[in-house]
């Protein structure tokens, strides 16, 4: 055992690892991406022992693949992002029909905000479509506790079970207890064993549907009583007291106990720990159920609000607190006995309203009386929690519904005024950009000159290329999801045939899911052009293998799947290259695909500056430089700068570009943008 | 409870900045979280990294700052110290880079975005809330040291000597050894030093 500081996500790979994991398979998506990089090197390093580690070439792929294992017996984790498991849903929607041998656990991370994403999709709700159960961690810690329990959850009932935290979660690190080995669990010795519920046929499917609802059932009654509730926890807190201290006193579990009919009973009861007499003392009247990060951030704003109230010699009122780590199947006794005596519950969590839907379902189906404030009465349906929000909203919700005195110093966190007034008229956005010397910057501008005047709509995909619709390049019109730009231009082809249709893909995308996509336009005749920005990795995740590179996470070097061979195949009559930082060469390359009639490609090459070591900086001559913009308005190099004080022989009052050497990293398009040959290698010495 | 916040720009390197922070305070016996932005703002954008500690042994239960809490921002570029000023607390303590980085957004427009303009509001503003403010030129330093890598640490450095965050240099040092790559550790413990000494 070693004491580690880890990413939540470095961390969940050793839980998995831990637990005895056998095949890791996924496809990379921020915020989920560290975890299969993490078994990865664990495995280079010699200390994880018996693991399968891959990048698939799509999500879908991944999860077919790990059935096979799973069904062998293997215990598999499958990882993505929210939107990855759109592409593997038509596996996991009949996988759960058929079951799982080996603990099969997918790790799906979420992204409230979103910070990273196309979309807010909840997977919890998805879990609910797909009748697999969810675990949804508050804190790293709990997380990796999950991923353990999940396995054993995923063997015990046949089932898959979705790990599912959000980019809070993912991305936040504290100091973990791990193994400095691990062995992969043995294959059960008969192996795979043949059996016609491997077999999904609609008459076994009708089945399976009554084996998923039962299981589903006893799942519930887990979450409620047994190794599974250790996921939700209830607090109750009187008067005055302080929410740390009423954790630590009740153990933070209490158990709705079935009782010797298997009925259970309405009491209440706490497992061996002190429950506060309330023979004297009111009982609570109010509640708290939160899930996710927003159950820390509640633990949080309870402290602000203990110590703002105490400021003032005043007390909050006596609480009842529960955190749900498990909302699907939802577990609706443990709820039920939660609820008991409650008047009003504010219910906090990001994305779906999937808590507040399940209290006011449990409520309905057992006639109880309480008030569920949550984002359907105003609460944030849209975007993260913060302890700042949560803080304010608790306030007004004691004062309002447990009748509470509260400090009148009513000042919440993020409440004073700015020290800064007007912060946007002194500082510029900052958005994201094409990094300094990518060659994707090369290649969007040489097709923005080869199209010259014609009209076109560009249609872009997901990854960094994604960033080519920022000013000055404005080289995307459209973006929708992983593969699209391809098919999307089709579709524009057809309505406006006047038009030149120009898509750009990635390569690691192009093999994720474009491939369908070219075989469409060769098939039906469309007359596109596909960009294919080959910069020999998946750059916008962190730069991971792709079945381009031939290197895979087990060390093996494969030979490359070659793009131009594959357009080929795949009936691509006109197929161009050019390297991206030659500015005339791909603007000629460009200028034969685009004028080709039928479906035509470019493959550009050329290495995300990731991977590669900078060239020397280049510089701007202050004899040489007229000031007049061209490499900031044409190219939007980050590492170019302006500034309007500089003076040249040239340059008049204009002010003058300069490079930052900091970041350049010498890729020389500048040099072949500027018309004064103004950018060069040396630098100027005055 | 100590909050700190590492503001700057992707590439700045405030990850690693954060990861030596949370290793000196945990070998002072407290619970840390931090947080961090990973993802599309990465490329040249606004990022932050949260680090929390519970100097009084208590628990930390959010891995994010809430506003108006810090007791210091750590910034690798002056506009991202005014960007993240809301977060600090009245008497908080600001240790900022001196230099702009310039983004194509201002490159493209006319408006000037300089260096001093944001100094001074910096400096206006901690004025007048009173809290404390240490700009750091850090451009000789990493000229000495021949790296320009070495802002991060340069910077945390500053923070330390100035007493913006509660370690000393030495604990400073034993968590740069615990966490940054061997070959790149003697480096960083000289940009410590040339920092302290100064
Ligand atoms: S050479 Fe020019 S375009 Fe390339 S990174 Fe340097 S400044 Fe940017
Ligand atoms: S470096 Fe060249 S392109 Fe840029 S402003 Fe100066 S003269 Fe114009």
């Amino acid at each position: 055992m070693t004491k580690k500081l880890l990413m939540a996500n470095e961390a969940f790979a050793h839980a998995a690892l831990e637990a005895g994991v056998r095949v890791v398979a996924g496809y990379p998506g921020t915020p989920s991406s560290e975890l299969i990089e993490t078994v990865a090197r664990l495995h280079a390093e010699g200390r994880a022992h018996g693991v399968h580690v891959e990048w698939s070439t799509n999500e879908k792929a991944a999860l077919e693949l790990l059935a096979g294992a799973s069904y062998a017996g293997a215990r598999c984790l499958f990882t993505c992002k929210q939107v990855g498991l759109n592409v593997a849903s038509d596996a996991l929607m009949s996988l759960n029909y058929v079951g799982v041998k080996g603990g099969l656990v997918l790790y799906v991370a979420d992204d409230p905000g979103p910070i990273s994403s196309q979309t807010e999709q909840d997977t919890r709700r998805f879990g609910d479509f797909a009748k697999v159960p969810v675990l949804d961690p508050s804190t790293p810690e709990e997380g990796f506790a999950m991923i353990k329990e999940a396995f054993e959850l995923s063997e015990r009932h046949g089932t898959p079970v979705i790990v599912r935290p959000t980019t809070r979660i993912c991305h936040a690190s504290t100091f973990f207890d791990v193994q400095d080995e691990t062995h992969a669990r043995p294959l059960p010795e008969e192996g795979f064993q043949k059996n016609p519920k491997w077999i999904i046929f609609p008459r076994r499917a009708y089945e399976a549907h009554d084996e998923i609802f039962n299981r589903l059932r006893m799942i519930q009654d887990e979450a409620c009583k047994d190794g599974l509730s250790q996921f939700n926890t209830v607090i109750e807190v009187a008067p005055g007291m302080r929410f740390d201290e009423a954790a630590r006193l009740t153990g933070s579990q209490f158990l709705a106990r079935k009782d010797a009919e298997g009925e259970y009973s309405d009491v209440l009861e706490w497992e061996g720990t002190p429950r506060f007499d309330f023979e004297t003392q009111d009982g609570p009247h109010v509640g708290i159920v939160a899930g996710g990060v927003s159950a820390a951030y509640v633990r949080e704003a309870l402290r602000h609000l203990e110590r703002n109230q105490a400021e003032e010699g005043l007390q909050l009122p006596a609480y009842r607190f529960l955190q749900i780590g498990t909302p699907f199947p939802f577990p609706k006794e443990l709820v039920r006995a939660f609820l008991d005596g409650l008047d009003c519950v504010v219910v906090y969590e990001e994305l779906d309203n999937v808590l507040e839907d399940g209290l006011l379902r449990t409520m309905g189906e057992h006639g109880i009386r309480c008030q569920i404030m949550g984002s359907s009465c105003g609460l944030r349906y849209r975007g993260e929690n913060s302890t700042k929000e949560i803080l304010g909203s608790l306030k007004s919700f004691m004062a309002a519904f447990a009748d509470a005195d509260m400090a009148h110093y009513a000042h919440c966190p993020g409440d004073g005024s700015p020290l800064v007034e007007n912060v946007d008229a002194l500082l510029p956005v900052r958005p994201p950009v094409l990094c300094a010397g990518c060659p994707h910057r090369g290649s969007f501008y040489a097709v923005k000159r080869a199209l010259g005047k014609r009209e076109a709509v560009p249609c872009g995909d997901i990854g960094c290329y994604t960033l080519g619709n920022a000013a000055p390049l404005n080289a995307v019109d459209t973006c929708l999801c992983m593969g699209a730009g391809i098919t999307m231009a089709q579709g524009f082809s057809v309505v406006e045939s006047d038009k030149k249709q120009v898509a750009f893909v990635g390569d690691s995308t192009f093999f994720a899911s474009g491939l369908t996509g070219i075989a469409n336009a060769v098939y039906n005749g469309h007359d596109i052009t596909v960009c294919v920005l080959d910069n020999a990795t998946t750059a916008m995740t962190g730069a991971q293998p792709h079945p381009g590179t031939g290197v895979t996470l087990m060390g093996e070097r494969r030979k490359p799947i070659d793009i131009e061979g594959v357009l080929r195949a795949l009936g691509v009559e006109c197929i161009v290259g050019a390297d991206p930082l030659d500015l005339q060469g791909s603007i000629d390359a460009a200028a034969e695909a685009i004028g080709f009639e039928g479906p035509s490609a470019i493959i550009f090459r050329s290495p995300c500056v990731q991977l590669k070591k900078p060239d020397p900086v280049l510089h701007v001559k202050q004899e040489l430089c007229t000031g007049c913009k061209k490499c900031i308005t044409e190219i939007g190099c980050p590492a170019i700068g302006f500034s309007a004080e500089a003076q040249g022989a040239r340059s008049k009052d204009r002010g003058q570009a300069f490079i930052d050497p900091g970041q350049c990293n010498g890729c020389g398009l500048c040099v072949q943008v500027c018309p004064f040959a103004a950018i060069q290698k040396e630098a100027d010495h005055d | 409870m100590i909050n700190i916040l590492l503001v700057g720009v992707g590439g700045q390197g405030t990850v690693l900045a954060a990861k030596v922070l949370a290793q000196a305070a945990q070998s002072k016996g407290w619970q840390v979280r931090t947080a961090e932005t990973i993802g599309m703002a990465q490329r040249g954008g606004s990022v932050v990294s949260h680090v929390r500690m519970g100097s009084e042994g208590e628990p930390v239960h959010a891995p994010l700052v809430a506003p108006e809490t810090a007791d210091a921002i750590i910034a690798f570029e002056p506009g991202e110290a005014v960007r993240s000023l809301p977060y600090l607390k009245k008497t908080g303590a600001v240790v900022t880079a001196k230099a702009v980085v310039q983004p194509v957004t201002a490159a493209l427009s006319t408006k000037p975005y300089r260096t001093e303009d944001v100094i001074e509001a910096l400096g206006a503003a901690l004025a007048e809330s009173g809290g404390k403010l240490e700009v750091v030129d850090a451009a000789p330093f990493l000229e000495e040291l021949g790296n320009r890598r070495a802002l991060n640490t340069v910077l945390l450095a500053s923070a330390v000597a100035r007493g913006a965050v509660p370690l000393t240099v030495d604990e400073l040092k034993e968590a740069i050894r615990a966490c940054v790559k061997p070959r790149f550790i003697e480096m960083n413990l000289a940009a410590v030093d040339a920092v302290a000494d100064r």
